[in-house]
């Protein structure tokens, strides 16, 4: 074999080759591209997975509390709902917060969504108009809408239908230094007047009366929980959008009253989470909002840590935010039946995510809620019996959920409202700037 | 007589294509790179155009709208602000990292003790994480139990919230940048300083030239080259940065460090407005394509 033959012979090979990772790419690609008639029905998807005889339901569940969290919630989804229902098996998942947008959207995309999942508080919203989130009226009817915490269900109705089921309660609640508001001499305020009066006396050197979280959405919401207890709101009881109302700028007004009093720590704007508590635990703040369980990050100062009582506001009106956090279904299971039987056992038997999950948020079942584990909690009961009855959700006066409310509280526009009013920034122009910011919401547009 | 000449040309034809053939085998060659290439690389920039013309979302493709997103962005405050932030992070955080590179270059070129460990000590915050290294800053500076403020405390300077006001969020920022930029701008200079003839140095010596004379007539004009190089380099990985200025500040307070990288990922996923998160992509894009195309014009021209 001279030069010239093998030089031939290698040619034709690497031309043969060419050609079959040619054809595999295109293969490839062809059964990677999203939306394509056949890729579902050929490839071996999570959906198709769910349709097989077995009645396997794959469950997607977010990370809603530490690491023990994972482990109790897979063992009671994977075996306790086995046990009490033979013939159906659950494969459980969990993922993680940060990337969640992009998981679930090219998971609905490319038809590989799980049967069903947790998410937050307008997750079944934002990929409703997608036509990926199955509507369970049946499944409430059967339940019945007292079962749950009030306003809860609420926030799962949209345009006639109920899309999800409520089995987690997400709320902000103002926390206080005990024994700082003994060191003042204040008691702990029952009006919001009081509670300016009592920011001022708890204000001295580099402590400051209340702070805020401004880099993270526990700013806009702690701001927010401040402006409904003005009875502000975002949207008229007809979802129409309605920023520059009387309440919302006297809500705000008060807030930016407190910067000027000086009682507002002044790395507010800045502050994430772990700032936040970090200066409560320092001393450096004496009130934050925060979820429940704060005391929890506060180890060292639990005892000293004190839930302030719902304050009425300067109309009568007693609020704060809070978030229904969403259990649904998605379009593509390919075993609807299995997959609600599940969603019915779960909101109703998960009760040990939280008694050994430690899951950070409350329930939302009436019947969990109303467990020793809660109702023996001192940080826990006040918040399920003063709190919650006056929990409202993002659209406050609106009806049901809407998919701007999804674009509202992941966009970023409420964190910019929340830092501009830090910075000392004028109330009313902070609103217009907010107001121009939602009339360009495709979701609002539409 | 005719079939002897038939035979002949068709004996040449032969060797005519085979020629060809050969000639042809290198571009065959080219051919997986060519496919990886537009799987990779043109794919993206077309289907990122496509939808950069649509009204979509990240499920539903939408209709065409043409440049409809292009001329939304120019009335949007949020756009011009993304792109005033861009310009002022990578304009300072480009010559900040540069000049602490040079300087810390030209000190590493000099026969100092301990040049080798410093040498690899100053790689580290160009070889950290990112995630680590910019945690680690905004422990540092974020709040007043933060090393920064704790030291100014020492001074009986007040605290200082670094990241709770848009000017020194910024400040901040871009001095994290220069930090995190520097190790490449140093290495790179300090290679370059190494392939300066001492001669001339020494000649400009005997001439009477100063030291700062010597910088800067000779060591500054020699390492004009590569800092062009590097100054565009490191302007095209300032604009494209979403990991700084997210982990910092995700871009506030009050969007006084979003910049574009950011903004589209802000249109796009959390918004779910892929059209308009396209468009600044792809603005994006074209900014970054007339420095690529300066860069690759430099090479060109260089023997």
């Amino acid at each position: 074999m001279d030069e010239q033959q093998r030089r031939t012979i290698s040619r034709r090979q690497f031309l043969t080759g060419l050609g079959v990772g040619a054809g595999a790419l295109v293969l490839a690609a062809c059964g990677a591209q999203p939306g394509a008639s056949g890729g579902a029905s050929t490839a071996p998807t999570a959906g198709s997975a769910a349709s097989a005889a077995s009645g396997e339901v794959q469950f997607w569940d977010m990370v809603w509390g530490p690491p023990e969290y994972i482990d109790t919630a897979k063992r009671v989804a994977e075996q306790d709902f086995t046990a009490a229902n033979p013939g159906i098996t659950v494969s459980y998942q969990s993922n993680p917060w940060s990337s969640w947008p992009q998981v679930f959207t090219t998971a609905v995309g490319s038809g590989t969504a799980p049967d069903v999942s947790t998410g937050g508080g307008y997750q079944a919203i934002q990929f409703y108009p997608q036509d990926a989130i199955l509507e369970i009226d049946d499944l409430v009817a059967e339940i019945g809408v007292d079962a749950f915490l009030p306003g809860q269900i609420d926030g799962m109705y949209y345009n006639g239908h109920y899309i999800a089921l409520p089995w987690g309660i997400d709320i902000r609640i103002p926390f206080y230094r005990k024994d700082l508001f003994e060191q003042a001499g204040v008691a702990p305020p029952t009006t919001l007047e009081e509670l300016r009066a009592a920011l001022k006396a708890l204000t001295r050197g580099e402590q400051y009366g209340i702070a805020f979280a401004g880099a993270s959405p526990l700013g806009w919401q702690s701001i927010v929980s401040l402006m409904y207890m003005f009875g502000g709101g975002f949207f008229t009881a007809d979802n129409q959008l309605d920023v520059m109302n009387d309440r919302n700028i006297e809500g705000l007004t008060f807030v930016a009253d407190l910067i000027k009093d000086g009682v507002v720590h002044p790395g507010s704007a800045g502050f994430q989470d772990a700032d936040l508590s970090r200066a409560f635990g320092t001393g450096s703040a004496a009130v934050m909002f925060f979820s429940p369980s704060a005391e929890e990050r506060v180890p060292e100062i639990k005892d000293q840590v004190g839930i302030l009582s719902p304050m009425t506001g300067p109309h009568g009106d007693k609020a704060t935010l809070m978030f229904a956090n969403n259990l649904m279904i998605y379009k593509q299971t390919r075993n609807p039946d299995a997959t609600k039987a599940f969603l019915k056992w779960w909101s109703e038997n998960s009760l040990p995510i939280w008694t050994e999950g430690h899951a950070g948020n409350l329930p939302a079942r009436r019947s969990i809620a109303a467990d020793p584990y809660f109702q023996e909690n001192p940080f826990i009961k006040p918040i399920i019996d003063e709190w919650v009855p006056v929990g409202r959700l993002t659209g406050n006066h609106s009806t049901g959920t809407f998919p701007a409310l999804a674009d509202i509280d992941a966009g970023g526009m409420l964190n910019t409202l929340a830092t501009d009013l830090l910075q000392g920034r004028d109330v009313t122009e902070t609103l217009q700037k907010l107001e121009t910011t939602l009339k360009g919401l495709k979701s609002l547009q539409a | 007589m005719s079939i002897k000449t038939a035979s002949s040309s068709s004996s040449e034809l032969r060797v005519v294509l085979r020629r060809r053939r050969l000639d042809l085998f290198p571009i065959y060659l080219l051919i997986p790179s060519l496919v990886l290439i537009t799987l990779i690389n043109l794919y993206p920039f077309a289907a990122g155009f496509y939808y950069s013309l649509q009204d979509g979302t990240l499920l539903q493709t939408g209709a065409f709208v043409g440049l409809q997103n292009y001329l939304d962005l120019m009335t949007r405050p949020e756009f011009h602000n993304a792109l005033r932030f861009s310009a002022i992070f990578a304009l300072f955080g480009v010559f900040g990292s540069w000049a602490v590179g040079l300087g810390l270059a030209l000190l590493l070129n000099r026969d100092i003790p301990g040049r080798g460990f410093f040498r690899v000590a100053l790689l580290l915050p160009w070889i950290l994480p990112s995630i680590v290294s910019i945690v680690s800053w905004r422990w540092m500076i974020g709040d007043q139990t933060g090393l920064v403020n704790v030291v100014l405390g020492f001074f009986g300077i007040r605290p200082i919230y670094f990241l709770s006001t848009g000017e020194w969020a910024t400040f901040s920022i871009i001095i994290v940048k220069i930090w995190r930029s520097f190790p490449f701008m140093m290495l790179s200079l300090l290679a370059a300083l190494q392939t300066i003839s001492l001669e001339i140095y020494e000649a400009a010596s005997i001439d009477g030239a100063s030291p700062w004379q010597s910088f800067r007539y000779i060591t500054l004009p020699q390492l004009l080259p590569i800092s062009v190089v590097l100054w565009i380099l490191m302007t095209i990985w300032s604009v494209n940065d979403f990991e700084t200025p997210w982990l910092l500040t995700q871009g506030g307070p009050s969007n006084a460090t979003e910049n574009l990288s950011v903004l589209s990922y802000r249109y796009t996923f959390l918004l779910n407005n892929v059209g308009l998160g396209a468009a600044v992509a792809f603005f994006t894009m074209l900014i970054l394509m007339i420095f690529a195309l300066i860069l690759l014009r430099r090479q060109q021209r260089e023997p």
